[in-house]
C-alpha cells in the first residue's frame, strides 16, 4: 500500500475542484495541494467536449492548464486516481489502486455524472452514449463515423449541443423528447417558440411528447430504438441526455452527511471537520427560492470551487448561493439566456413578454412587481449580466422597473 | 505585477458626440484608418459603448477591469486571462460564442460578433500608448492613468451606484 500525505487533497479535477485549486494556491504559495481524478484525461473544459464529436476541435484544445484563471504552479494532478473511500476521523482516503492519502483538508468535486433511466432497455449496447467526459467524447467520434442516423433522448442543452455536433458531420438526428417542448428545464413550452423553429429550420428532426421503450441492437452495435407507440426508427447511434446525478457513492459508508448531494454549509463546508463540497456534487441553496438545490452549471461549480478554496485556505468566506437556472448558449444561431425564476405556469409573479423578428424576452417580477426573479432572453441577450446581478442582488426595481421591460436597461442608469 | 491603467469616465463631460466609439471602432479594424474601416466587409465594432440616461445624460461604458473578472472564471472555453501587463482579454481563437461572459458581465460591456461567432471586449489598444478611445474624446470624458485603489474598489462601487438608484 502506498502512502501520501498532503495539506489540501481535492477530489474531482474539473470546475469546482481546479478552480478551488488555484483559488488555494494563490493564497498558500507553499503547501502541497493535490488533485485525484478518476478520469485518465488532465482537467479539461467538460464543455467543449462535443467539438470533439464534431471533429472540430481535438482533446488537447479544451485542456485546462494555463488556460483562463488556471494558471497556478504546482499543482499536483493524479489522473486515473479514483477514491473509493474516506475515513474522516483519521483523515484519510482510499484509492481503487490500494493507495492512501493523508490530507489536512480535503475538497469533494466529484460532480454528476448521467443518469441512465432503468427502464429502456438494451442501454449497455455498444453505440449507446450519455456525453459525459472526454473519453465519451473520442468514442463518440468514432462511432459516428459508421452512424447515417442518430436518435437522441432528452430535449436538454446537452442533447441539443450533442445534436449539432452530429448535423455538423452529416448525419440525420431524431430528438425524442417526453416533454411537450424541447428545453423544458430552462423555459416553458410557449417561451420556446423561437428556439424550436430554429432547430426546425436546422434540419433536426424532433419527436416531443414520446419516450423510448428499447434501444435494439445486434454485434455490429445498435440498430434501432423503439418507441412508446410502437414506433421503430432504425439508427446507429443512441444518445442519453436525461438529466445528471451527484457522484456521491464513495461517501456511503463514511460520516459525510449527504441528502442526494453532499450537504455544504454556507461556507461550503460538510458536516465533518476539515472537509468541504462544492460544483455538481453539492447541494446548496438558490438565493431567490431559498430552497436547498443542486445544480449542474460550469460557472457555479467554478464560483463555488472558488469559495471552497478560500474556505479551505483559512479566509472564512460566505458562499451566495445560485439559482439552480443560469444558462447562456447559442442554439441553431440563436443566441438565449435563461436565468432564474421562469418557469411560471404555476408560480405567483408578475410576467412581461414581448417578442418581435428574431427576438424574445420573458422579464419575470415577484407577485408585488418590486423585484425582479427571472429571465428569458432569445435573440438579443445584451446587458444579461447586468439583469443577473439585479435578481442575485434582490435589487428593489421600481426606480428602473420600465428599462428592464423594454429590455434597454444599462449600467449607465445607475452612475450619477 | 505592473501597475494597470485605468479608464476613467467623468461623466459629466460627456457630450455624447460617440467620438470615443469611432475612435475605438477603427482602431479595432484590418485598416486601422477611418476610409479603409468604412469600406471593410465586417463592419468594425467599438468596444465602448455611449448610452444615454434620463434627462439628457450621456455615459461611455467600458470593461471596468474587475479585480477578480466574473467574465474570466464564468469563461467555459478558458478564453479569457490576464495578460502580462495584467489585463484582462478575450482571445478569439479559443472563444466559442457561447455567451456566459456576457450573462455575468454586470456592466455589459462584452459585445457579441454575430459573423465570427466571437466575444469581444476592450484589450485597452495594446499597440499604442494611450487608447484611441482616450486620444480621441474632445472634452476630457475619458481618461487614462494609474490608480492604485481603483480596482479594488470595483466590486463597492457597483453596489454603491445600485444602492443610490434604489434608494433615490
Ligand atoms: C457536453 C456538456 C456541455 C456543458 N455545457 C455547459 C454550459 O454551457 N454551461 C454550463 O454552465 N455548464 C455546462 N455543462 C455542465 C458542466 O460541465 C458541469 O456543471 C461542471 O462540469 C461541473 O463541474 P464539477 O467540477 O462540479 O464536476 P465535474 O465536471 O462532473 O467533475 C467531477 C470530476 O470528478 C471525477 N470523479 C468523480 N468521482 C470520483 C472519485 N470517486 N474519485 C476520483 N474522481 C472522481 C469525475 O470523473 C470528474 O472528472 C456542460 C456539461 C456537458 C457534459
Ligand atoms: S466582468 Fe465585465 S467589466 Fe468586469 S472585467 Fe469582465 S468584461 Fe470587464
Ligand atoms: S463567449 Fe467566448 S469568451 Fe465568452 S464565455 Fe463563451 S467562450 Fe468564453
Amino acid at each position: 500500500m502506498d502512502r501520501n500525505a498532503t495539506q489540501y487533497l481535492i477530489v474531482g479535477g474539473s470546475a469546482a475542484g481546479m478552480a478551488a485549486a488555484h483559488t488555494i494556491r494563490s493564497h498558500d504559495p507553499m503547501a502541497p495541494v493535490t488533485v485525484l481524478t478518476d478520469e485518465t484525461d488532465k482537467p479539461y473544459f467538460r464543455p467543449m467536449i462535443p467539438f470533439v464529436v464534431s471533429g472540430k476541435k481535438k482533446s488537447q484544445d479544451m485542456a485546462m492548464e494555463g488556460c483562463g484563471p488556471y494558471v497556478g504552479k504546482d499543482i499536483f494532478v493524479k489522473t486515473d486516481s479514483r477514491v473509493v473511500s474516506v475515513d474522516t476521523d483519521s483523515h484519510r482516503v482510499f484509492l481503487e489502486n490500494n493507495q492512501v492519502f493523508n490530507y489536512g483538508k480535503i475538497l469533494f468535486a466529484t460532480g454528476s455524472r448521467p443518469f441512465i433511466p432503468p427502464d429502456i432497455k438494451g442501454t449497455e449496447s455498444n453505440g449507446v452514449f450519455a456525453l459525459r467526459t472526454l473519453a465519451h467524447a473520442r468514442k463518440m467520434n468514432a462511432r459516428a463515423a459508421q452512424t447515417q442516423h442518430a436518435v437522441l433522448l432528452g430535449g436538454g442543452l446537452l442533447n441539443l449541443k450533442a445534436a449539432f455536433a452530429l448535423l455538423e458531420r452529416g448525419i440525420k438526428v431524431t430528438l425524442v423528447v417526453y416533454s411537450p417542448q424541447v428545453l423544458s428545464q430552462l423555459m416553458d413550452a410557449e417561451d420556446a417558440v423561437l428556439i424550436r423553429n430554429a432547430l426546425d429550420d436546422a434540419g433536426l428532426e424532433i419527436r416531443t411528447g414520446t419516450a423510448a421503450v428499447e434501444i435494439e441492437s445486434d454485434n455490429s452495435g445498435v440498430r434501432g430504438i423503439v418507441l412508446d407507440d410502437h414506433t421503430k426508427i432504425s439508427c446507429q447511434m443512441v444518445c442519453i441526455g436525461k438529466g445528471v446525478r451527484p457522484n456521491v457513492e464513495f461517501l456511503e459508508n463514511s460520516k459525510i452527511k449527504l441528502e442526494k448531494g453532499i450537504v455544504a454549509d454556507i461556507h461550503t463546508a460538510c458536516s465533518q471537520s476539515d472537509t468541504f463540497a462544492a460544483g455538481d456534487v453539492a447541494v446548496t441553496h438558490d438565493p431567490v427560492s431559498g430552497k436547498p438545490v443542486m445544480t449542474a452549471l460550469w460557472t457555479n461549480a467554478v464560483e463555488m470551487g472558488r469559495c471552497a478554496g478560500l474556505n479551505m485556505a483559512g479566509l472564512p468566506t460566505a458562499y451566495a448561493g445560485t439559482f439552480g437556472i443560469l444558462n447562456a448558449t447559442q442554439i441553431a444561431n440563436m443566441p438565449f439566456v435563461s436565468m432564474g425564476l421562469v418557469h411560471t405556469k404555476d408560480l405567483d409573479c408578475e410576467i412581461f413578454r414581448s417578442g418581435g423578428q428574431g427576438s424574445f424576452r420573458k422579464m419575470v417580477f415577484s407577485s408585488d412587481g418590486r423585484h425582479l426573479i427571472g429571465m428569458v432572453l432569445i435573440g438579443d441577450i445584451s446587458n444579461a449580466g447586468l439583469y443577473r446581478h439585479v435578481i442575485q442582488g434582490k435589487k428593489l426595481v421600481e426606480k428602473f422597473k420600465h428599462h428592464i421591460i423594454g429590455h434597454n436597461l444599462h449600467w449607465g442608469h445607475f452612475i450619477k | 505585477m505592473p501597475q494597470p491603467k485605468e479608464i476613467f469616465v467623468k461623466t459629466d463631460r460627456c457630450v455624447g458626440c460617440m467620438s470615443c466609439m469611432l475612435a475605438c471602432a477603427v482602431e479595432h479594424s484590418q485598416s486601422k484608418t477611418l476610409f479603409g474601416a468604412i469600406a471593410e466587409a465586417r463592419a468594425p465594432k467599438s468596444r465602448l459603448y455611449v448610452e444615454w440616461a434620463a434627462p439628457d445624460r450621456k455615459i461611455p461604458l467600458v470593461c471596468r477591469q474587475c479585480e477578480d473578472a466574473p467574465c474570466m472564471h464564468a469563461c467555459i472555453s478558458g478564453a479569457i486571462t490576464r495578460n502580462e501587463d495584467n489585463i484582462v482579454v478575450t482571445n478569439a481563437d479559443k472563444c466559442i460564442g457561447c455567451w456566459t461572459c456576457v450573462m455575468v458581465c454586470p456592466y455589459g460591456v462584452i459585445g457579441r460578433n454575430m459573423d465570427t461567432g466571437k466575444a469581444y471586449r476592450c484589450d485597452r489598444c495594446p499597440d499604442r500608448e494611450i487608447p484611441a478611445c482616450v486620444s480621441a474624446c474632445p472634452t476630457g470624458a475619458l481618461i487614462y492613468e494609474t490608480v492604485p485603489e481603483y480596482s479594488k474598489s470595483i466590486r463597492k462601487q457597483a453596489s454603491q451606484e445600485f444602492a443610490r438608484a434604489e434608494g433615490e
